[in-house]
């Protein structure tokens, strides 16, 4: 390996970004996510560090905007109580949106019976849904006693970090179970674009970053058999299926693994048999499961220490 | 009374009321309530799992008929037909909507904006009968608003309720528990306190 990549986002116009993703395949980086929308081009890449310059020249010349995307390859679970009107789509889609701007792909889960103070509770389902992800966000509503005393039994079978927003100020260590606690972002009945609010999503992202930083230092201690990125690769040269697939993000990276979008029973054969350059499978480097989300095929890609080598 | 010439949001810590009125003032705005409410006044108090609102409406306009928004009359003389001319354009697809469902959409005419033609074959005895057909009652809407309102505005949880709507006064309690006999008489005392005030924020 050797090898650091830095998560990139560069967007910009349409004619000519094909002279970054060639560039970038030279380099040995890889392409996250491509994102047309009408002219306009949005891309989310790893970049060699030693590399960044070149890209960004190329970047400038194109009249593009090379911006650095830390959250890129990071699945997050933003969950709402229920999805009833009181929670959604004010605040929790927007911190869904936000969230997505540093490069993280959200997903938003409802809880059936998320409510109120003493009969809120989640599903053993929910619960496994929820571990699925590097990290889940629980949107909360204005009411401290609410936040401190009840809420958090919500938090019970999370083995991800937690990250709680809620209207009042609080200290972290105040709502027991949470590793990141973000005021200033409550029950609202409109878009979260006041200043204030929009200062709150700014300090979610940078809180949420930082954690993220975290989990990637512990990781590079011990770090993963294999780059769930290169993992991603292979699936597209080797699983040509991916391709048809209309989700936007056929395959979600994460962390510690991936969401692949396609059907467990037609494709996990193929996924677990995925072979890399140096002739290991896939089913050597990663455990492959069937995803609480619809039909898919979760890989969660076994540490080094565990295989005994990384590729 | 004006508009929301009282609105009081109390709460055991204060920078939650604030959080709960700004709810307040949305709901509001976006059900387009504030001309109907004089005084609003809730009570929060998370602990016990209970919100109290006690709400007093201004005065709502009766019910409107064909001849508050438009002419009517009958044309006997070149074709059978009532011409009704209208004056206010806001309640235009309400009476369209009774008209086409009465006469069927083929036995009306609009050959201008301001005007609507029911082709009918006495239109003597159909015209005075258009005349008093109800249109719009705002105060059918204003209870359906009012309902959704107090629901969206109370926490989710809270989902044991108790309202009263009598005249111009509503009252509305929610818990997640049963309701304690005393939390709606509160609510009760807290109409007539707003009964008793004039004017104030």
């Amino acid at each position: 390996m050797g090898v650091v990549l830095l998560p990139y986002l560069y967007s910009g116009g349409v004619h000519k970004h094909w002279l970054i993703l060639e560039l970038l395949e030279d380099l040995g980086g890889y392409v996250i996510q491509k994102l047309v929308t009408g002219t306009e081009v949005n891309l989310i890449m790893l970049i060699p560090e030693k590399d960044v310059h070149l890209i960004k020249a190329i970047s400038d010349k194109l009249h593009g905007v090379l911006l650095e995307a830390p959250l890129t390859g990071v699945e997050i679970a933003v969950v709402s109580p229920t999805l009833a009107s009181h929670h959604l789509p004010h605040s929790a889609c927007d911190v869904a949106e936000y969230l997505r701007h540093p490069g993280a792909n959200t997903n938003m889960i409802g809880l059936a019976r998320g409510m109120g103070r003493r009969v809120a509770l989640s599903k053993d389902f929910e619960r496994k849904l929820i571990n699925e992800h590097d990290l889940a966000v629980f949107t909360f509503g204005s009411f401290s006693d609410c936040i401190i005393n009840k809420k958090p039994k919500l938090f019970e079978g999370i083995e991800v970090p937690v990250v709680v927003t809620g209207g009042p100020e609080l200290k972290t260590e105040e709502v027991s179970g949470a590793d990141l606690y973000v005021g200033g972002i409550g029950r609202v009945s409109h878009r979260l674009r006041r200043g204030e609010e929009v200062q709150a999503l700014e300090s979610l992202n940078a809180g949420v970053s930082e954690l993220v930083g975290k989990i990637r230092t512990e990781l590079a201690k011990d770090p993963l058999a294999v780059l769930p990125a290169r993992v991603m690769k292979e699936i597209e040269n080797q699983i040509p299926e991916i391709h048809n697939v209309l989700s936007p993000g056929p395959i979600t990276l994460q962390l510690k693994g991936l969401r692949v979008k396609l059907p467990y029973e037609a494709f996990h054969k193929r996924v677990e048999n995925l072979e890399f350059d140096e002739g290991v499978f896939l089913s050597e480097l990663a455990n492959i499961s069937r995803s609480k989300m619809k039909n898919y095929i979760l890989i969660k890609i076994k540490y080094k220490s565990d295989v005994g080598f990384s590729i | 009374m004006d508009a929301l010439e009282t609105f009081i949001v109390e709460a055991a810590i204060p920078s939650e009321a604030g959080f709960y009125k700004k709810i307040l003032e949305d709901n509001i705005s976006s059900l387009k309530l504030a001309p109907a409410i004089g005084r609003l006044k809730v009570i929060l108090r998370p602990e016990d799992s209970l919100f109290q609102m006690a709400l007093l409406l201004r005065d709502i306009g009766s019910a409107l008929t064909t001849a508050d928004i438009a002419k009517v009359e009958a044309k006997v003389a070149t074709e059978k037909e009532v011409r009704i001319s209208i004056k206010k354009e806001q309640y235009l697809p309400e009476l369209l909507r009774l008209l086409w469902k009465r006469y069927g959409k083929a036995n009306i005419k609009q050959p201008d904006r301001w005007t609507v033609a029911v082709v009918v074959e006495n239109p003597l005895k159909v015209a005075p009968f258009i005349e008093n057909l109800v249109v719009a009652d705002p105060r059918h809407t204003l209870h359906e608003n009012l309902v959704d309102f107090a629901i969206r505005v109370t926490p989710e949880g809270f989902r044991v309720r108790y309202h009263l709507f009598k005249g111009q006064k509503f009252v509305f309690v929610a818990s997640e528990d049963a309701l304690k006999k005393e939390w709606i008489e509160e609510a009760g005392k807290m109409l007539e306190a707003l009964e008793r005030t004039k004017g104030g924020v």
